[in-house]
C-alpha cells in the first residue's frame, strides 16, 4: 500500500522541481538582476571580459623604455616553440650593441598559446598578452609580423575589441 | 511472406551523445541490440610519434590535448614519467600543488562527466548546474596556469609557477559552490524515479569482465575492487594524504554515478589537505637546461579521473628527444567492454553505456 502510494506521488521529482524552480526565482526576482552575486552570466560582449592575470593570448614583442624593441635575436623561443610558429631574421641598428629582429614573423594559425616561446626567453623580449578574440577575415592576416598592415607583432591585436589588452 | 533480420545500424561517429567520434555498429532486432562493435581511430593525431620527434619538454603539449577535460591529470603523469627517466626528486611543495590542482582536476572531470549524462538521459537541468561549478575550477586553473583547458600545468622537475595571489580563497570559494552543487545534484538524480529507471540494472559489467578487459578507474571500482593507483603505487604526494576508495558492488550504471559522487568529496577533502599542510620551499628542482638523455625506458602509471593512464618511454643514450613514446590510456580499454555492456539491451540504453563509461575520444585516438 505504502509503495502504491509512493509510486503515485512523485516526492521526489516534486522536490528537483522545486529546486531548480528556487534557483529561478532567485535569480529571476532579485533586484539589480545583473549584479546579484547569483547572476552567474557574464554580460559579454557588452561588458568587456576580464582574464585572469597568467592568462596566455597573443603572442607579443615587447619594448623598453626608449620604445626600442628588447629582443636581442638568441633564437632561444624558435628553439622552444613546439609548433615552428615563429621565425626571425637577425638584423643591425646604427647605435645599438645588440642584435635587433629585422623581421620577425609570428604565425598565429599554428600558435598553441603553451608559452614555452616566453618562459625561454631570458631577456622578457616577448609576452603572450591577455586577448583572447582573435578570428581574422583573411588568412594572410594571421601570418603576424613587424610592421604588418593589418597586425603589427610589437602592438596589440586591433581584432581584440571586447577583451582587455593593456600591455603584458 | 514476413522476414525478420538483423538489422545493422551506425551510431556516430557525429551522434551527439558519443560525445566525439565514436562510431558504434549495432546490430539491431527491433528495439534490442544483438550485437554492438566500437570503431575508433576518427580523431587519430599520432600524439606518440610527434612526441617521439620533438624535445623531450615539449611533449607536454600534446598530453593536453589527449583528454582534454583532465588536461591536468595527463601532464602530471607525463611528467613523473620523465622525472623517473632521469632520475629527478621533485620538491615537496611542488608535489602539493600537483597533488591539489590533480584533484581540482577530477573535479572538473566528473562535473562534465555527470553533466553530460544526465543530459544524454534526459535531465537537463542537472548539466547547467555541473557547468556553474565547473566555471569556478576552471577559473582556479586560469589564474595558477594562465589557461582554462589546454593548461600545460607541469615541468619537468616542478611547476613552472608559485601559486598566484588569493589562490586558496579562490579555491575555498569553488569548494563552497562545489559543496551545494553535489547536494543539488543528489536531491535531483538520486531518487528521480526516471533516473532510476535508465541507469539501475544497465550497462553491468563484473568485475571478473573489469579486470580480463584492463577496465580501470571508475568503473571497475564500481564492480568492488578497490583498486585505485593513488592508494596502490602513491605518486606525487598521495602517500601524505587520508582519503578513502569508494567502492559498490553493483555494477552497474548506478553505483558508477554513486562513486564519482564520492570521489568528487574524497577530492575536495585531499585539496583542503593540500591547502592547510603545504610546506614552503622551491617549486622547481634544479636540472640541467638541455635534457639528454641515457639508455633507459619506464613505465608510469597514475591514476587519471577516467582510470589508469600510463606513460612508456624508451631512451637512448644522447638524445634529446625519446626513443619510444606510449601511452596507455583508460578510455582506449574501458571502450571495449562496451559490447559486453550490451548484451541483451535496448537502444536506449547504448546511450547510457557510452555515458558511463566517460568516453573522451581525443584520449582513445589519440
Ligand atoms: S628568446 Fe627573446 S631575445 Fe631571444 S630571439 Fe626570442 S624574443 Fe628575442
Ligand atoms: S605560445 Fe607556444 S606555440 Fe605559440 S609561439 Fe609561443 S612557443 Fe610557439
Amino acid at each position: 500500500m505504502k509503495k502504491f502510494l509512493k509510486t503515485l506521488i512523485p516526492t521526489e521529482l516534486a522536490k528537483g522541481l522545486l529546486l531548480t524552480g528556487k534557483w529561478f526565482c532567485q535569480v529571476m526576482f532579485s533586484p539589480n538582476r545583473g549584479k546579484s552575486k547569483l547572476h552567474i552570466v557574464d554580460e559579454y560582449p557588452e561588458v568587456p571580459a576580464k582574464v585572469q592575470p597568467r592568462f596566455r593570448g597573443r603572442l607579443q614583442l615587447l619594448k623598453d623604455a626608449q620604445d626600442e624593441i628588447i629582443c636581442v635575436c638568441c633564437m632561444a623561443c624558435i628553439k622552444a616553440c613546439p609548433t615552428n610558429a615563429i621565425s626571425l631574421v637577425a638584423g643591425k641598428k646604427e647605435g645599438r650593441k645588440t642584435r635587433i629582429p629585422e623581421s620577425y614573423d609570428f604565425e598565429l594559425e599554428r600558435c598553441i598559446f603553451c608559452g614555452f616561446c616566453v618562459e625561454s626567453c631570458t631577456f622578457n623580449a616577448i609576452a603572450l598578452n591577455h586577448q583572447f578574440e582573435l578570428a581574422v577575415y583573411n588568412r594572410e592576416d594571421m601570418a603576424i609580423g613587424l610592421g604588418g598592415v593589418f597586425q603589427s607583432i610589437d602592438k596589440p591585436s586591433p581584432v581584440g575589441k571586447f577583451s582587455y589588452s593593456g600591455k603584458e | 511472406m514476413f522476414k525478420t533480420q538483423v538489422m545493422e545500424i551506425n551510431m556516430g561517429p557525429q551522434h551527439p551523445s558519443t560525445h566525439g567520434v565514436l562510431r558504434l555498429k549495432l546490430g539491431l532486432d527491433g528495439e534490442n541490440v544483438k550485437s554492438c562493435y566500437p570503431i575508433i581511430g576518427y580523431l587519430h593525431r599520432g600524439v606518440e610519434k610527434i612526441c617521439e620527434n620533438k624535445a623531450f619538454f615539449q611533449g607536454q603539449v600534446w598530453t593536453d590535448r589527449m583528454d582534454y577535460c583532465s588536461a591536468v591529470s595527463n601532464n602530471l603523469g607525463w611528467a613523473e614519467a620523465l622525472e623517473k627517466l632521469f632520475g629527478i626528486r621533485v620538491p615537496r611543495r611542488a608535489r602539493y600543488l600537483r597533488t591539489m590542482l590533480n584533484e581540482l582536476n577530477r573535479l572538473n572531470s566528473h562535473l562534465v562527466w555527470l553533466g553530460t549524462h544526465a543530459m544524454d538521459i534526459g535531465a537537463l537541468s542537472v548539466f547547467l548546474y555541473t557547468w556553474r561549478d565547473r566555471e569556478k575550477i576552471l577559473d582556479v586553473f586560469e589564474a595558477f596556469c594562465g589557461s582554462r583547458l589546454t593548461t600545460t600545468a607541469m615541468r619537468i622537475g616542478g611547476l613552472q609557477e608559485d601559486v598566484p595571489e588569493g589562490f586558496e580563497k579562490m579555491v575555498r570559494d569553488a569548494f563552497e559552490s562545489v559543496r551545494i552543487g553535489i547536494q543539488e545534484y543528489e536531491t535531483l538524480l538520486s531518487e528521480n524515479r526516471i533516473w532510476l529507471k535508465r541507469t539501475v540494472g544497465i550497462a553491468k559489467l563484473s568485475a571478473d569482465d573489469c579486470l580480463a578487459y584492463g577496465v580501470t578507474g571508475p568503473i571497475l571500482r564500481a564492480a568492488g575492487v578497490a583498486y585505485d593507483i593513488r592508494k596502490a603505487h602513491p605518486y606525487a604526494a598521495y602517500d601524505e594524504m587520508k582519503f578513502e576508495i569508494p567502492t559498490r558492488t553493483e555494477a552497474d550504471t548506478y553505483a558508477r554515478y554513486l562513486v564519482r559522487l564520492e570521489e568528487m568529496r574524497q577530492s575536495i577533502h585531499i585539496v583542503e589537505q593540500c591547502l592547510e599542510g603545504l610546506p614552503e620551499g622551491p617549486v622547481m628542482a634544479k636540472i640541467p637546461k638541455t635534457l639528454k638523455s641515457e639508455v633507459g625506458e619506464v613505465y608510469h602509471p597514475t591514476e587519471a579521473p577516467k582510470g589508469e593512464i600510463g606513460f612508456y618511454v624508451v631512451s637512448e643514450k644522447g638524445g634529446v628527444n625519446p626513443y619510444r613514446f606510449h601511452i596507455r590510456t583508460p578510455g582506449f580499454l574501458n571502450v571495449q567492454a562496451i559490447p559486453l555492456m550490451l548484451q541483451d539491451a535496448l537502444v536506449a540504453d547504448v546511450v547510457t553505456a557510452v555515458g558511463t563509461l566517460d568516453v573522451v575520444l581525443g584520449e582513445i585516438d589519440r
